[in-house]
């Protein structure tokens, strides 16, 4: 019997079954109207899809929890097929296919520590850190020109293959610090 | 806000008494779930969830108008308006009708939010203009379709639950956010299913229970009614109520037999109205969470 956990004790956060797939809780919300039933309206996103959806689930009724872990883990090299991983404790190495990273393929690079999310034991998505520090491979060089029409940001690709938008002043072979859930530049990193 | 509550009902002569929350008989309800605690020797005994069944077993032995400021315990009601322990102020009004109690309670609810004007709408009516559906001739398949129609999320068990639970699906998630915008609103004349504790009565082709709540922005303040004296009906209701809670996977209650025992005594004909204070309190602070209107939130308890 999997874990369970009431309505009234899931908070955001939480990782649950519903019909056999795995979710993270957005928010839950209890609603009593009046004399009636009460229910509580959960959203929640698809660990492996990402899609959001919005259940309806009666007050007192018990969820299942995931078997949901996390651990960081160092980047040592990529293959053909999948990316390889090794646990800082145990040494253990694992190889997550492609499929199964998704868009935070862009920001892998070796070395780096990554999130790596387990459901049923196996790993099924990689989180990258929020903030990333990488050396711009290519970017055209700054055109002072152009700041009169307003334009202050050009087109660069980053080491691990992500293509930002970075301030004219910038150079290649400069590090730049990049925020991976919007793909922004935040700095120039002093080396 | 406490003391003004009281200089409220000073004002009009009725008294201030102080029912035992701890009973070992409960409070029947489908759909409230009371807190029990320990006595050592004794079955388990309960917090009352509103001090009404108290209240009434004074109002038949005569005691006239009263009212109780009251914490109340309901178990699992946690959210941003719901706190397991809250303040209830309860009052009860001899030979009130409805219309009288709604008055005197929007004048109660202006101490609070100010006075703002406030209009009665017909629960029948609002479904009506809000679904274009009226209930009491539709089917519990063209609710459902309406609820599928309208992306309201359902649980899996609803259809089985029958007519109210699909009507009280569509209140609360499409037509209670939207009560009481600029105004107060008085929700009044429930089905006759949804009565409670309150007496019915004919509407045109419509029996109703004489149950009115008041809305203010989309928050639930108080529920009334023109009360149920009748002690038959009302063991009636508490068995009814035991049999949707065994349907439900819950625990039957323990009925209060000295409750009933008063009732069969006879209870005078009356109005009585319970209302949530520290929703008052947040609407007046203007606060969206209730626990920054309480010392401290359950989480903190």
């Amino acid at each position: 019997m999997p874990q369970q956990a009431s309505t009234s004790e899931i908070r955001g956060g939480y990782k649950v079954e519903v019909e056999g797939q795995p979710y993270t809780i957005i928010s839950n919300e209890f609603v009593k109207p009046g004399k009636g039933q009460a229910f509580n309206r959960i959203k929640m996103k698809h660990l492996l899809t990402g899609r959001v959806i919005e259940r309806t689930f009666k007050s007192g009724e018990k969820l299942d929890i995931a078997d949901v872990t996390e651990s960081q883990m160092r980047l040592l090299y990529k293959e053909a097929d999948g990316v390889v991983f090794m646990d800082e404790k145990s040494f253990e190495q694992i190889t997550i296919p492609f499929a199964n990273i998704g868009d935070t393929e862009q920001w892998l690079l070796d070395d780096n520590l990554y999130n790596i999310i387990f459901y049923n034991g196996s790993p099924v998505n990689v989180e990258a850190p929020t903030f990333i520090e990488m050396i711009i491979v290519e970017t055209a060089p700054g055109d002072r020109g152009n700041t009169a029409s307003g334009r202050v940001l050009k087109p660069a690709v980053l080491e691990s293959g992500a293509k930002v938008q970075v301030p004219i002043f910038v150079d290649q072979g400069e590090k730049i610090k990049v925020d991976t859930r919007t793909g922004e530049y935040v700095s120039r990193v002093n080396t | 806000m406490l003391k003004a509550s009281r200089n409220f009902f000073d004002q009009r002569n009725v008294l201030e008494v102080d029912c035992p929350i701890l009973s070992p008989r409960a409070s029947v309800d489908a759909h409230i779930d009371l807190i029990s605690a320990h006595y050592p020797g004794k079955t388990p005994c309960y917090m009352h969830s509103s001090p009404e069944y108290g209240m009434k077993r004074l109002m038949a032995e005569g005691i006239g108008d009263i009212y109780q400021i009251s914490h109340v315990f309901r178990d699992d009601e946690i959210s941003a308006k719901h706190n397991p322990e809250f303040t209830m102020v309860e009052w009860y009004r001899l030979d009130y009708d409805l219309e009288e109690m709604i008055d005197e309670t929007v004048q109660f609810i202006r101490l609070f939010v100010g006075n703002l004007p406030y209009s009665i709408v017909n629960y029948r009516d609002i479904i009506l203009e809000k679904t274009g559906i009226d209930y009491l001739k539709a089917s519990e398949k063209e609710l459902f379709n309406y609820i599928k129609r309208n992306n309201i999320a359902w649980y899996s068990s609803i259809l089985e639950e029958g007519k109210d639970a699909l009507l009280n699906l569509i209140l609360g998630s499409l037509i209670e956010p939207q009560l009481g915008i600029d105004r107060l609103c008085v929700l009044a004349y429930y089905p006759a299913s949804q009565a409670a504790l309150a007496s019915k009565r004919w509407h045109g082709d419509e029996c109703v229970a004489e149950r009115f709540e008041v809305y203010f922005q989309g928050v639930e303040l108080a529920n009334g009614y023109h009360e149920l004296t009748d002690a038959k009906e009302q063991r009636e209701r508490f068995e009814e109520a035991n049999i949707i809670r065994v349907a439900l996977g819950k625990n039957q209650l323990p009925v209060d037999e000295n409750f009933l025992q008063a009732l069969e005594k006879g209870l005078p004909d009356c109005c009585g109205v319970a209302i949530g204070f520290d929703r008052l309190l947040m609407l007046r602070q203007k606060q969206s969470n209730i626990s920054e209107v309480l010392p401290w939130g359950w989480e903190k308890a």
